[in-house]
């Protein structure tokens, strides 16, 4: 009897664990689906033909001709051989390329060094109100970009340099984008900085490094994978930046703005936007994949572990 | 041990010096342009002036009225409103489609590991690129989401209201299946929030993966050997342990919310009339575009500085009580 009941419940929860495993594999490929299918979908549609593009259909033959033409000078192009138009184009693309390279790695450039020793600092010594500076640069965080664009940009508007006003510049952007991407660099490279056990500092100390010894030949060799982590993020945070890039960038167009410039008489190419979408997202795709480990530290600061 | 006061001083004085500059200023500047009449089409007139005989405040110049104008002007308070269901609608999808990811995919097994592998992939996306390719995927004539909700979900349902229907009980009326999704205010708002859920759930996933990772695996075992089912363990276990993980998540996602600009540029341009203007999108839309009115875009600023600096304070003294 007790037998029956056992073999019976065995049976029962063999069935039950065979629905759950087909529920959760359900599970996973709908999300699966569910994350990878504007990422495909913007692929697709970046290589199918024009008269292809404004449809669900998945038969074409792929083409890169979206790609000549936004990067084509020209308004129109005419098909080879042809006299029939094969579309309206936005502006070249090229130069937003340039701007977005630009921008984007000067910006690191210049705030990653810094970073670095500040976040050093923070982590190393102790002196008057660091904590408080501290928690002060994470909070800086939370500013709305907005509040930082409407004073800069007044202001831009009359600084000259080299006969030309700053607001619309590379270096206007890149000064713009300090705001943002310094506090981060330091809180992410500090966390680098307080994993690494100080005892090899200590003994380099006793052995009589100054403090700049030690920074420069001790510790800095030892973060520097933390800082190549760091230099990434800062670097998509600065590609990835919109707000900035519309109100200061302005002409001076990176790829974010650029974007915009596939909107033409007929409305959006499509086709176009999504050709260059790719050109956007790339680059960033493999960055992702290499600070793939840090990613949920870098975007909670450490705050979830 | 190392006792020179004046180096960390060193390390940390140009980055602070640019700091300063680049939040610092313009937090202050903001705040004095709001208290003024200031756009852009003519040079402002400031209160405080320089001139020969020194520094000479005109205490007349200085006004409150855009502060008064904020609160009564029907679009800033729509803006708010617009602002606030966004937040609620994309936290609250984010949070769950994050819960309900995470809890999928934490087990070991091959499709698990390639799942968690694709969560890092809606990172990639910048915002404004998001923006255009939901826009073009929720186009009515020829975009694949469309195809998929109307195919998958209004067809379905459809066919079981008609069964419904042929009771002679009640007469359920059908659902479109020509919704123009951003053409629609209460649709345009919630794929807006969809779209900002599809860059976050999965990231929002991953956090909480971590946070499960770390909680001791014999907690799970003693509730399955207690005879708990999965969603008795899900509900009294996991959802209770990973509480604080969940709201510093749900504060950090809130303040990102707050924040929302670059799909609405993208993929509704605010509307249908001004169903899915944010703040940040009016502050802009006053501000750079339409009225050029410096003063009024910085007082409206400032009271979203307001609030986040709120939901700031809430977020930090969170992470600082966990440990």
């Amino acid at each position: 009897m007790t037998a029956i009941t056992a073999s019976r419940q065995a049976q029962k929860s063999r069935f039950e664990l065979n629905a759950a495993k087909t529920l959760e594999t359900a599970a996973l490929l709908l999300i699966i689906a569910f994350i990878l299918l504007p990422i495909m979908w913007l692929a697709i549609t970046a290589i199918k033909p024009q008269e292809k593009a404004y449809s669900t259909t998945l038969i074409f033959t792929p083409t890169l001709e979206n790609f000549d033409i936004i990067f084509s000078d020209d308004s129109v192009i005419i098909n080879e051989g042809t006299d029939r138009e094969r579309g309206e184009v936005g502006r070249n693309m090229f130069p937003s390329v340039i701007n977005s390279v630009v921008v984007s790695g000067a910006t690191i450039l210049i705030a990653i060094p810094l970073a670095t020793l500040a976040a050093y600092a923070f982590s190393r010594y102790q002196f008057l109100g660091n904590g408080i500076l501290l928690i002060w640069i994470l909070t800086t965080q939370f500013i709305p970009a907005i509040v930082v664009a409407i004073p800069f940009f007044t202001l831009f508007r009359t600084v000259v340099i080299l006969d030309r006003p700053l607001l619309g510049t590379q270096l206007g952007l890149i000064i713009v984008n300090m705001s943002i991407v310094l506090p981060y660099a330091i809180w992410m490279i500090k966390g680098f900085v307080d994993a690494l056990p100080d005892e090899i500092e200590e003994a380099a100390f006793v052995d009589g490094c100054n403090d700049f010894q030690i920074l420069f030949y001790i510790s800095l060799p030892l973060i520097r994978p933390g800082v190549l982590v760091a230099s990434v993020f800062a670097f998509i945070m600065s590609w990835n930046e919109f707000l900035f890039a519309l109100i200061i960038g302005r002409e001076m167009r990176t790829m974010q703005v650029a974007l915009m410039t596939t909107s033409g008489a007929r409305g959006i190419m499509w086709e176009q936007m999504a050709a260059a979408g790719l050109v956007v997202m790339i680059p960033i795709f493999f960055l992702a994949m290499f600070i793939r480990k840090n990613v949920v530290d870098g975007l909670t600061m450490g705050a979830v572990k | 041990m190392r006792k020179k006061r004046w180096v960390p001083w060193v390390l940390v004085g140009p980055a602070l010096l640019i700091i300063v500059l680049t939040t610092i200023y313009p937090l202050v500047a903001a705040l004095y342009f709001s208290f003024h009449k200031y756009r852009l089409r003519k040079p402002p007139q400031f209160a405080i002036s320089i001139g020969e005989g020194g520094i000479s405040i005109d205490w007349s110049l200085l006004t409150l009225d855009n502060y008064a104008l904020a609160f009564s002007d029907s679009r800033f308070i729509n803006s708010l409103q617009v602002t606030f269901w966004f937040t609620v609608i994309s936290v609250a999808l984010s949070v769950i489609m994050g819960l309900f990811i995470a809890v999928v995919v934490q087990k070991g097994g091959r499709l698990h590991t390639l799942t968690k592998v694709l969560l890092i992939f809606p990172f990639a996306v910048s915002p404004a690129l998001k923006g255009y390719s939901w826009r073009f995927m929720l186009n009515e004539n020829y975009g694949i989401y469309d195809l998929l909700i109307d195919q998958l979900i209004v067809g379905p349902v459809n066919a079981v209201l008609s069964l419904v229907n042929l009771l002679p009980i009640i007469e359920i009326p059908l659902i479109s299946e020509s919704i123009v999704w951003l053409g629609d205010k209460f649709w345009a708002l919630f794929m807006l929030a969809m779209s900002e859920t599809w860059g976050w759930a999965p990231l929002i996933a991953l956090m909480f993966v971590g946070a499960l990772g770390s909680i001791d695996e014999q907690i799970f075992e003693a509730a399955r050997i207690d005879g708990a089912n999965r969603l008795q363990i899900f509900f009294r276990v996991t959802l209770p342990l990973l509480r604080p993980v969940i709201l510093i998540v749900t504060m950090l996602k809130t303040i990102f919310s707050l924040k929302m600009f670059d799909q609405v540029v993208t993929m509704t341009g605010g509307g249908p009339v001004r169903a899915t203007q944010t703040i940040n999108y009016y502050i802009h839309q006053i501000g750079f575009v339409r009225s050029l009115d410096i003063g009024y875009a910085s007082a409206m600023s400032y009271i979203l500085v307001i609030v986040l600096t709120i939901c700031a304070a809430l977020y930090v003294s969170l992470v600082l009580n966990r440990d």
